[in-house]
């Protein structure tokens, strides 16, 4: 396991980055945290003939704020949205609850954002939440910017719009309002392996209804999915209905996290979501027309289905809770 | 305070631990292989020229290229074509008549029969430049329709070699069991289980590295069996013995998997002879999952009969045995769980059948625990079965079937004779320490409220066998004494990770009555210990420990002797007390050992030591819940009371135990080997695959003991460290299948992935009885 | 490539090849063999270092990556006159290895975040989840990083020549 020969250049600037990339070479690769590429080069799937390191490449550290949205710059490592008040407001909640089921420390203090973006893998928690809430993929090239919603941009497994040319300087998001929970969950069979689902959603609430929902799904298609038919399903829904009891951070995450307490979650009854709740639609409708999971090992399509459903109900709950929790306080309704 | 807990660990936890990987060589190279992408098929063409034009290879083979390599000047000359993979001639393990006409080439030559088999051999000189060869070697192979389950292999529509049945071994363990007793039974219950391939996984993958020097050849590798693995080297060879050294340095875990002489070693130790240069293969993380030995595999199917009230009147295990492409290596090991069939229980009539059947998957061999978790858990889960059946509580079924201490030894239907026990008090701690009452009230309470999350408790009796079989039950051990006093304990054990050096000279120490740090070992080295058996079975404390014992105790003998004869008095009169020998009689000051050899020479003894076989046993208590919506199990306790007889350092003992345990509630609930329709292993992403628990799955574990001494061995000593993949497994599943009440016990085998939970969660459930 | 891998306070001048993991380099180059490689694709952690402090997988960095980085590996945990660290002694107590194969790992990421431990106990099981031991069963490395970082006075890492108190 060991990767085959490569050259490689380190840049200092964008520029020569782009210069890099832009040479007649067969199979150039970009190299921010390498926690995937130097695994696939290991594995000798990837064989590049030049390796672009872009760690020395200035400003790409950055989180920027502008315009009401967050700028993530190419080599902003996993580790630093681990605290909620890296990215301002409900986003940055998003993304530390997000963050914490990519792989574990020592592989997020290299891997970045951007990187899994740009990798596009159909587990991947940050492209479930680039699609969730439309981002903006800023790629740049010779020919100048060019700027790729998420929707137009994941195409396949490892697959994305982004052309050999192309270096993705950074990941926009909007910032979410102060009337908007977040939750994220994630159910995987051991702490290390990929999601079989994980479903990231937001949620703002006016007068005590769903005014908007954006709900991410990952695993559950060849690409990171959209799930805008449960979304339809939530507007207007009544979120004092919602029995938003919050379950055990375990297991919302489906984690097989030991329990401290002698006899375990005794108290989750009642907890399961009546089939008519509009969570528990919400989550039929991701499951059954916004997902299209394909066949793995533990996994097949039927089971993931029922997972889909079950983890966008939880994870709505989870949103209004944290809606309850951060919202209320700081004037009640929004 | 001493610095270290185990003297091991001053190297291991500073960096300067030594293994294979480890060891600097000049002029070493470095072997990749070129492995199938095929599980089964015909080689028309392997070409590995432009391997050979790659910068940095130094060779390249296919097994026809090896027959063509050049003879040179040294003593392998007449070595033409590689030898084949030799078998396993232990613990009846293999069978002349099982691998007669079925040959194991060490590169495939005209026919693969698992994804992974070798086909080429390049060799660089660095791993990078090896696999830069092996990236360049092509190869065309016609598939063949592949057989990865036991019964489409058994079906013979698809033979590995041709003219020959796939069913390569047949066995049998007790008698036949008449209809009439079915018939009459009160109650009679049957399954299937299956028993899951997994991979063994140690930490630190195979290695070998073989040095050729002045007419010897020098092998270091990770291995649990140096002797063995000198002795089929050797034979390979055509050459004596005594011109192979072996030696272990450190090893990364092994699990029973290191034990043996694998299809790499022979090619890597062929081209170092035949070179004259040294060749080392360090196996990496995705060939070990793809082609190193896997464990377990059975398909079962069960019968067990009860009276009214609740005394087991028979037991019928039949076996389907998937053990791989090849019956070199374990084709006969599935007869350890039909040998263990028994169990705990008086079960008057018992009858084991086996099949073992070739698939196209790597072969089966020993994985910690071997062949006993496999008996434990069909018997465990039918106990909880037929419970239920009868409406009992199924610790009050395992009372009342299990076998009472005074009845030791107890002869088996199935023809073991178990040393020592008291199985009903290691049910009885394992009941108390996990709160049984408790669990099972809570469990009432939750089974009344229908959104409560269900819970279950889980158990299972067991007793397995240590030590080896009939004909491996021995090993060698010395105790010597050179001129600076120093005393040195040799034995033929090679430790894993066992703390052999700790614990060895510390037993010898308090033999000897001498200080700890007056004793140092040396072992996995077959120039200093000439003849040895090895760590398996868990036989190191139970064998090889009894084996130093009894070699010390002589040595003290001998030393007396002499010190009669320099003093001119009778050997009666010469005490040996604290490493100093005393005059009985006369009073006057001692002889240290040091003084004694100086004015005599060096003392040693060497010595053949013959152990009885060990039966350990134990309970294993498990309570799950279970999300039924996703399908998750959350084990919530785990209790393990073992019985592994005296144990000689109770904190290694422990923390074995607790690391099996581990490994058992991998077996339960993730581990496995997916299949694609290709018979390729569905594992592209390793690790991120094949799923170990880490410290996140861990339940709170708790580890006790109960102590019935042996009376096979004179330290009284019985095996310790399997007992968690033992016992586990099915204590688990059946706190999962409690938990779920499911009627047909049949939908839950392992791994307990979500998704077959949550499929087994929508099942009907039985009837309360 | 001509690099210069600051290793425990050492300077290592290599000329390496751009595809030469820092795993690599540090086992054959500089002879540094207590880095352990058990899977080389980031899951195990037997190869765990830390580079300017922070714990990475060291085969999942090359080693041109590190040119000019302070890596510090497990043959520099002890002090210099060979005082063993507080994990070290920790680790041997509680008998948190066996087979020691994937022990420097887990040594180096707990050596990264021992002063941390102090305020967040439950970093000690993010820390513990992120590497693969087969022989112990986790629990004793949990105590044993627990009970290091009970003994060990704050700040006392991170520098490899500023202990052995």
């Amino acid at each position: 396991m060991k990767p085959a020969a490569f050259d490689y250049v380190a840049p200092h600037t964008v520029r020569e980055a782009v210069d890099a990339l832009g040479d007649t070479w067969r199979d150039v690769r970009v190299l921010a945290g390498g926690q995937s590429l130097i695994l696939e080069m290991h594995m000798r799937r990837i064989c590049p003939d030049l390796v672009v390191d872009i760690n020395h490449v200035a400003g790409l550290d950055r989180i920027g704020l502008d315009d009401g949205t967050v700028r993530v710059g190419a080599l902003v490592r996993h580790q630093v949205f681990e605290s909620p008040q890296a990215v301002p407001g409900p986003l940055g909640r998003l993304c530390a609850n997000a963050v914490v089921n990519i792989a574990h420390p020592p592989i997020r203090t290299r891997g970045t954002l951007v990187g899994s973006i740009a990798w596009a893998h159909p587990a991947s928690e940050w492209c479930a939440i680039a699609v969730a809430l439309d981002a903006v993929i800023e790629v740049r090239s010779s020919g100048g910017v060019r700027e790729i919603a998420a929707r137009d941009f994941f195409l396949g497994p490892l697959q994305t719009a982004r052309a050999p040319d192309e270096i993705i300087t950074s990941v926009r998001f909007p910032l979410l309002g102060g009337s908007t929970g977040v939750g994220f969950v994630e159910h995987r069979r051991t702490h290390f392996c990929f999601a079989q689902v994980a479903v990231a959603a937001a949620v703002t609430v006016h007068d005590g209804l769903i005014v908007d929902a954006r709900i991410g799904l990952a695993n559950c298609a060849d690409r990171p999915v959209r799930a805008r038919a449960a979304e339809r399903v939530l507007i207007g829904a009544d979120v004092s209905a919602a029995n938003d009891h919050p379950f055990a951070d375990a297991a919302l995450a489906g984690d097989h996290q030991p329990v401290d307490h002698p006899f375990g979650d005794a108290d989750l009854a009642g907890n399961r979501l009546p089939a008519d709740h509009p969570f528990a639609r919400a989550g039929r409708a991701a499951a059954d027309e916004d997902a299209a999971p394909v066949d793995e090992p533990y996994a097949d399509p039927e089971y993931r289905r029922q997972v889909i459903a079950v983890l966008v109900g939880r994870t709505l709950r989870q949103a209004v809770a944290d809606w309850r929790s951060h919202a209320e306080p700081e004037g009640g309704l929004r | 305070m001493k610095l270290w807990t185990r003297r091991e660990d001053a190297r291991l936890l500073t960096g300067h631990g030594r293994y294979v990987a480890d060891l600097v060589v000049p002029g070493c190279l470095d072997a990749a292989f070129v492995r199938s992408r095929v599980a089964h098929g015909l080689i028309r063409e392997v070409d590995c020229s432009a391997a050979r034009e790659v910068p940095g290879v130094v060779g390249a083979w296919s097994a026809a290229d090896l027959s063509e390599l050049p003879v040179c000047a040294n003593e392998a000359a007449h070595l033409q074509d590689l030898p084949p993979v030799p078998r396993t001639m232990l613990a009846k393990l293999s069978t002349e008549d099982a691998v007669n006409g079925r040959e194991w080439p060490s590169l495939a030559k005209d026919r693969v029969r698992y994804a992974g088999e070798a086909v080429a051999v390049v060799l660089g000189e660095d791993r990078y430049r090896a696999e830069d060869g092996a990236a360049e070697v092509t190869y065309r192979i016609d598939p063949l329709p592949a057989v990865v389950t036991p019964a489409a292999g058994a079906a013979d529509s698809v033979s590995l070699f041709d003219g020959l049945s796939n069913v390569a071994f047949r066995g049998t363990a007790g008698e036949p069991i008449e209809e009439v007793v079915w018939r009459r039974a009160a109650a009679v219950v049957e399954a299937r289980y299956r028993q899951q391939l997994l991979l063994p996984t140690p930490m630190e993958c195979r290695t070998i590295l073989a040095v050729p020097e002045d007419g010897r050849l020098t092998v270091w590798s990770g291995h649990q069996m140096p002797h063995r693995l000198r002795l089929e080297l050797a034979k390979s060879l055509g050459w004596p013995a005594e011109r192979v050294r072996v030696v272990v340095p450190d090893t990364g875990g092994a699990f029973g998997s290191k034990s043996a002489t694998f299809p790499e070693y022979v090619a890597v130790v062929f081209l170092a002879v035949k070179l004259g240069r040294p060749v080392r293969w360090i196996e990496d993380r995705m060939e070990s999952m793809s082609v190193a030995t896997r464990g377990r595999g059975q398909d079962q199917r069960v019968r067990l009969a009860a009276d009214e009230d609740g005394r087991l009147l028979a037991y019928e295990l039949e076996i389907d045995a998937d053990v791989g492409a090849y019956p070199h290596l374990g084709v006969g090991l599935p007869m350890q769980t039909a040998w263990m069939a028994t169990g705990p229980y008086m079960t008057p009539r018992v009858h084991a059948t086996v099949r073992s059947v070739l698939t196209n998957t790597m072969v089966t061999y020993p994985y910690r625990g071997a062949g006993r978790p496999e008996a434990t858990a069909a018997l465990e889960r039918s106990m909880d079965v037929l419970a239920r059946r009868l409406g009992l509580d199924p610790a009050e079924l395992r009372r009342r079937n299990l076998i009472p201490p005074e009845s030791f030894p107890y002869q088996t239907p199935t023809g073991r004779r178990y040393d020592s026990g008291n199985y009903a008090a290691a049910l009885e701690l394992a009941l108390e320490t996990i709160g049984y009452d408790a669990w099972r009230a809570e469990q009432a309470r939750r089974r009344a409220r229908p959104d409560a999350l269900p819970l279950g408790i889980g158990l299972a009796c067991y007793v397995e066998r240590s030590g080896g079989e009939p004909g491996g039950l021995h090993d060698f051990a010395g105790v010597e004494a050179d001129e600076d006093g120093a005393i040195i304990a040799h034995c033929g054990a090679a430790s894993s990770g066992q703390s052999h050096e700790t614990t060895f000279p510390a037993l010898v120490a308090r033999t000897l009555g001498v200080d700890e740090y007056r004793v140092r070992l040396v072992e996995g080295d077959t120039d200093a210990q000439p003849e040895g058996l090895g760590s398996f079975a868990s036989r190191s404390a139970q064998v090889d420990g009894a084996a130093l014992q009894n070699a010390a105790l002589l040595f003290a003998e001998r030393a007396r002797e002499r010190a009669a004869e320099l003093w001119g008095v009778p050997v009666e009169e010469v005490e040996w007390s604290g490493g100093t020998l005393y005059p009985v009689r006369d009073g006057s000051a001692g002889m240290d050992l040091t003084e004694l050899v100086k004015a005599t020479g060096p003392l040693r003894v060497h010595e053949r030591f013959e152990s009885g076989m060990g039966f350990p046993f134990g309970a294993h208590a498990a309570v799950a819940e279970i999300d039924t919506e996703l399908g998750v199990v959350r084990v919530l306790r785990l209790v393990a009371v073992d019985d592994s007889g005296v144990v000689l350092d109770p904190a290694v003992v422990r923390g074995q135990a607790f690391g099996s345990a581990v490994q058992g509630i991998g077996q339960a609930l993730y581990e496995g080997i997916p299949y694609g329709e290709d018979g390729v292993p569905l594992m592209a992403n390793g690790l991120l695959d094949y799923l170990v628990p880490t410290a996140s799955e861990i339940p709170p574990i708790e580890i006790k003991d109960t102590c019935t001494p042996s009376p096979s061995t004179p330290l009284g000593a019985k095996g310790a460290g399997e007992s968690g993949c033992i016992g586990s497994p099915a204590a688990i599943v059946n706190a999962v299948a409690d938990a779920l009440q499911i009627a047909d016990p049949d939908l839950l085998q392992m791994p307990l992935t979500p998704d077959v939970v949550w499929r087994a969660a929508r099942a009907p459930k039985y009837e309360e009885a | 490539m001509n690099i210069t891998l600051t290793v425990n306070g050492d300077d290592y001048p290599l000329d390496v090849e751009p595809r030469r993991v820092l795993a690599d380099a540090l086992r054959e180059d500089c002879g540094l063999t207590g880095t352990h490689l058990g899977c080389e694709h980031g899951v195990c952690g037997a190869c765990t270092v830390l580079v300017d402090g922070e714990a990475v997988r060291a085969c999942l960095m090359l080693a041109v990556q590190c040119d000019g980085a302070a890596v510090r590996t497990v043959e520099g945990l002890a002090g210099p006159d060979g005082e063993p660290h507080p994990l070290q002694r920790a680790f041997s107590a509680e008998h948190a290895l066996q087979c020691g194969f994937c022990t420097p790992g887990f040594l180096m990421i707990a050596a990264g975040a021992l002063e941390s431990i102090g305020d967040d106990p439950e970093l000690v099981d993010r820390l513990v989840e992120s590497n693969i031991c087969r022989c112990t069963g986790y629990e004793p490395i949990r105590r044993a990083i627990m009970r290091a970082a009970t003994d060990c006075p704050p700040a006392s890492d991170r520098s490899p020549t500023s202990e052995g108190s």
